[in-house]
C-alpha cells in the first residue's frame, strides 16, 4: 500500500470518528436539556431526542442530503435523494462517510432547534416538524453555504457550520418559543420572571462536557483529512475557545449578580465553541481566546436580555446558539488570517489583517439571509400547525408533565409520581 | 371579654397610626402582644400561676426593630421547676403562640417559642442551658445564644433577663474563644455591592428588582453591633440604644462613626417604602421606587454595613 493510499485511509478514519463523536453530542444535549428542565419532564426530553434523531437520520438520507449536495441551482440541489453511493474511496473520502458526517450535522441543528420547544410542546409537533425541518429548512441553508449555492460563491466562511447548525437550529427555537409562549409559572402578572431551576446541574455538566468532547468532532473532522495535520490546530483553537467562553461566562455572571451561576458557567463553555465553530479553520489562537471570551460574556447578557422580552428559553439555546452564533460568524470579518483565507482562495482576510470590510460584509450576510429563511420558514410552518392542530398541551397536561402526559410513565417514577396522586386528588375534589 | 379575634380586629384598625416612626411602631406591637399575653392567661385562669415568671419577646421584636409584618420569637422564665409550674407554662407557651398566630404573628419556623420547652424553662434551667449553649460551641448553640441576646421582658420579672445576660459576658471574659465562635457564626455577609460597584438586586421572582434589606442591611449592622454588646457586656437590647452606649467608648470611635444614623435611616427607609402585606413583603426594597439620591444613600449605607462587620469581627479577633 503506498503513501497516499495509507492517508486516504486515515483521512476516511478520521471523518468517520468524526462522525461518531458528533453523533455522540446528542447524548451530550439529552443530558443538558434534561438537566436544565424539571424532573416531570425529563424522560420525555431524553426519549424525544432519541426518536427525533431517528426521523432525522431518515429523512436527511431520502432528501436532505440531496437538497444539499445534489445537482440542482444556486437555492437547492434536486438529485442524490436516498442516497446510496457505496463507491469506494478515489483519492478523497467514500461518499457514505460524507454522508455520514453530514447526516449527524442535520441531527445537532434539529436537537438544539427542538431546546425552544421544551416543557410545553406536544409530542406530535415534534414528529411533524422533525421532518419538515430535516427536509426543507436545514437543507436548504446548508446548500446556500456548503453546497455550491449562493452564499458559497461570495465566500462566505462557515468552517464547521456555526451558520448551518447552530444559527439555523436556534431561529427554528426562536420561531417555536414564541409561537409556543412562556411556560407556566415563567413570568409573574407584574412582569417579574420566575427562575424555573433545571432538576441536575450535574446532569447539565456532564452534557456539556460530552458536547465539548464531540466539538472535536464537529471542528476537527470538518477538515475532512489528516494528511496535513492541520486538524490539531482546528482542536487547539476549539479548546482555548471553549475554555475562554466558561471562564468569560463565570466572572461576568458573577460580577453582574453577584453570584457565580454554575447553569450560566456551563453555557459559556458552549458559548465558546459555538463562537468559534465557524473560525476555527481561519483564526490564530490568541484569536480563539478573543472570540470564545467575547461569546462568553454575550451569552450571560443574551440570556438575560431575552428574560427580559419575555421570551422563555428554557435552556438558552437562543442566546448559545443564535446570538453567540452570530458572533462567531461575523467574528471571521474580524479575525481570519490571510494564510488560512485568501491564500488558499477562501474568502477574504479579516478587517485586523487588512482585508477591510468586505469579508465582515459577507459573513454578516450569510447571517442575516440564513437566519431569516430559517427563523420565517420555521415560523410559517409552526404557525400553520398551530392554528391546525395546536402546538401545547394542554395546561393540566403541561403541569403533570410531559412524561407522564405525552408517554405514560414518568422518568423519575418514585419521587413523581406522589405529586401526580395529589394533583389527581385535587383536580378530583374541584370537581 | 377580649378575644384573639378582637385584638386582630383592633389591631388591623389601628397601626396605620403607629407608621410615624420605628419606635411608635414598635411600641404598639409591644401593645397588641401584651394583650395577646392577657388573653393567653386569662384562657388559663382555672389555674393558678404557680410562681413568678418573665414573658420576654426576642429577635428583631427583642431589638424594637419590627417591621410592620414581622414572625413570633418569644420565651419564658420561670422562677422554679416543679411538676405544676413545668405543665402551666408550657401550656401558657402553646397558648400565647396560638394567640399571636391568629393576631397576625406567623409562627417562628425556627421554634423560637413559649411552646418549645427549649424556650420555656425555670430560672435555673434557663442558666443550666445557657451555659450548655456556650460550652457546646456548636453553631446551632451559639445561634441561639445570640437570638436571646435580644430578649426582652414585656411581662413579669426583669432581673431574670439581665442576671442571664450578664452570665454571658461574664463567661466570655473567662473564655475569649466565645467570641471566636460567634465571630465564625456571624462571619458570613451576604454580598450587596457587587464587584462593579452595584447594588445587587434579586434577578427572579416576585420580588425582582429588589434588595433582601434584611440579609443585605439589616444582618452586618445587627449582627456586629450584638457582637459588641457581648462583648462590653451591654444589656441594653436595641442596635440604637447599643450603638449609644457603644459610642461613650473610646476605642469604637472610629469602628462606629456615622453607624448611628446609618441604621437610624435603614429603619426610615423600611418603615417609607416596605409595609406590604407578607412577612417577604417587608423586607426587599424596589430600588426602581427610589430616587438617585436614595440609591446613593442606600449603597453607603450597604457598603458602610459591610464595612462595620469586617472592621468589628477584626477588632474582636485582636
Amino acid at each position: 500500500m503506498d503513501v497516499n493510499a495509507v492517508v486516504v485511509l486515515m483521512d476516511n478514519l478520521w471523518v468517520a470518528m468524526g462522525a461518531i463523536l458528533v453523533f455522540f453530542m446528542i447524548g451530550g444535549f439529552i443530558l443538558l436539556e434534561a438537566g436544565s428542565t424539571r424532573m416531570k419532564n425529563a424522560g420525555h426530553i431524553a426519549g424525544k431526542t432519541i426518536f427525533t434523531a431517528g426521523i432525522g437520520t431518515i429523512v436527511f438520507w431520502a432528501v436532505g442530503y440531496g437538497f444539499i449536495y445534489g445537482e440542482g441551482n444556486a437555492f437547492i440541489g434536486l438529485s442524490n435523494f436516498f442516497y446510496g453511493d457505496y463507491s469506494a474511496a478515489d483519492g478523497g473520502l467514500t461518499p457514505a462517510v460524507d454522508f455520514s458526517f453530514q447526516v449527524m450535522f442535520a441531527l445537532v441543528s434539529l436537537t438544539i432547534a427542538f431546546g425552544g420547544f421544551a416543557e410545553r410542546a406536544k409530542l406530535s409537533i415534534y414528529i411533524i416538524f422533525a421532518v419538515l425541518f430535516s427536509a426543507v429548512i436545514y437543507p436548504i441553508v446548508a446548500h446556500w453555504i456548503w453546497g455550491g449555492g449562493w452564499l458559497a460563491e461570495h465566500g462566505k466562511q462557515d468552517f464547521a457550520g456555526s451558520t448551518v447548525v447552530h444559527l439555523t437550529g436556534a431561529m427554528a427555537a426562536l420561531a417555536a418559543t414564541m409561537i409556543l409562549k412562556p411556560r407556566i409559572g415563567k413570568y409573574n402578572k407584574d412582569g417579574s420572571s420566575n427562575n424555573l431551576l433545571g432538576h441536575n446541574q450535574v446532569f447539565t455538566a456532564l452534557g456539556v462536557l460530552i458536547l465539548w468532547v464531540g466539538w472535536f468532532g464537529f471542528n476537527g473532522a470538518s477538515t475532512f483529512g489528516v494528511s496535513d495535520g492541520f486538524l490539531g490546530f482546528v482542536l487547539l483553537n476549539t479548546q482555548l475557545a471553549a475554555g475562554a467562553g466558561a471562564i468569560a461566562a463565570m466572572f461576568t455572571v458573577w460580577a453582574v449578580t453577584g453570584k457565580a451561576d454554575i447553569p450560566t458557567t456551563l453555557n459559556g463553555a458552549l458559548a465558546g465553541l459555538v463562537a468559534i465553530t465557524a473560525s476555527c479553520g481561519f483564526v490564530e489562537p490568541w484569536a480563539a481566546v478573543v472570540i470564545g471570551l467575547i461569546g462568553g460574556i454575550m451569552v450571560v447578557f443574551s440570556m438575560k436580555l431575552f428574560d427580559r422580552l419575555k421570551i422563555d428559553d428554557p435552556i438558552a439555546a437562543l442566546s448559545v446558539h443564535g446570538t453567540v452564533g452570530v458572533w462567531g460568524t461575523l467574528s471571521n470579518g474580524l479575525f481570519a488570517v490571510p494564510a488560512l483565507s485568501t491564500e488558499i482562495e477562501w474568502g477574504q482576510a479579516g478587517l485586523f489583517y487588512g482585508g477591510g470590510f468586505d469579508q465582515l460584509g459577507v459573513q454578516a450576510l450569510g447571517v442575516v439571509a440564513s437566519g431569516a429563511f430559517a427563523f420565517i420558514v420555521s415560523f410559517i410552518i409552526l404557525k400553520a400547525l398551530d392554528m391546525i392542530i395546536g402546538l401545547r398541551v394542554s395546561e393540566e397536561e403541561e403541569i403533570m408533565g410531559l412524561d407522564i402526559s405525552e408517554h405514560g410513565s414518568y422518568g423519575y417514577p418514585e419521587q413523581m409520581q406522589e405529586k401526580h396522586a395529589n394533583l389527581t386528588t385535587a383536580a378530583t375534589t374541584e370537581k | 371579654m377580649e378575644t384573639y379575634e378582637s385584638i386582630k380586629h383592633w389591631k388591623d384598625q389601628n397601626i396605620s397610626s403607629y407608621l410615624d416612626t420605628n419606635q411608635s411602631l414598635n411600641d404598639f406591637h409591644d401593645q397588641v402582644m401584651s394583650k395577646v399575653l392577657d388573653v393567653a392567661m386569662k384562657k388559663l385562669s382555672k389555674y393558678n400561676i404557680p410562681c413568678e415568671f418573665t414573658w420576654f419577646i426576642t429577635g428583631s421584636g427583642g431589638r424594637l426593630e419590627q417591621g410592620i409584618v414581622s414572625d413570633q420569637d418569644h420565651g419564658i422564665i420561670y422562677a422554679k421547676s416543679d411538676i405544676e409550674s413545668d405543665a402551666y407554662f408550657l401550656a401558657l407557651g402553646k397558648e400565647i403562640s396560638v394567640g399571636l398566630n391568629i393576631v397576625g404573628y406567623p409562627y417562628c419556623k425556627g421554634n423560637i417559642m413559649s411552646s418549645n420547652p427549649v424556650w420555656c424553662k425555670s430560672f435555673v434551667q434557663w442558666e443550666r442551658q445557657l451555659f450548655n449553649w456556650m460550652a457546646d460551641e456548636s453553631w446551632e448553640s451559639i445561634r441561639y445564644l445570640q437570638i436571646f441576646y435580644d430578649a426582652r421582658e414585656l411581662y413579669g420579672n426583669t432581673n431574670y433577663i439581665q442576671e442571664l445576660k450578664y452570665s454571658i459576658y461574664q463567661y466570655q471574659i473567662e473564655h475569649p474563644s466565645l467570641l471566636h465562635r460567634i465571630v465564625a457564626n456571624i462571619k458570613h455577609v451576604r454580598n450587596a455591592i457587587g464587584p462593579l460597584g452595584q447594588i445587587m438586586i434579586e434577578q427572579h421572582g416576585k420580588f425582582q428588582g429588589g434588595i433582601n434589606l434584611k440579609y443585605a442591611a439589616f444582618i452586618p449592622y445587627v449582627n456586629s453591633i450584638r457582637l459588641l454588646a457581648i462583648k462590653e457586656g451591654i444589656l441594653e437590647c436595641s442596635t440604637l440604644q447599643r450603638i449609644e452606649v457603644l459610642n461613650g467608648m473610646e476605642i469604637y470611635g472610629n469602628v462606629l462613626e456615622g453607624c448611628e444614623s446609618n441604621f437610624s435611616n435603614l429603619l426610615n427607609y423600611r418603615m417609607t417604602f416596605l409595609n406590604g402585606a407578607s412577612y417577604d413583603d417587608t423586607h426587599y426594597l424596589n430600588v426602581r421606587l427610589l430616587t438617585n439620591e436614595q440609591k446613593k444613600e442606600i449603597k453607603r449605607i450597604l457598603k458602610d454595613g459591610k464595612s462595620l462587620h469586617d472592621q468589628v469581627i477584626a477588632q474582636v479577633l485582636q
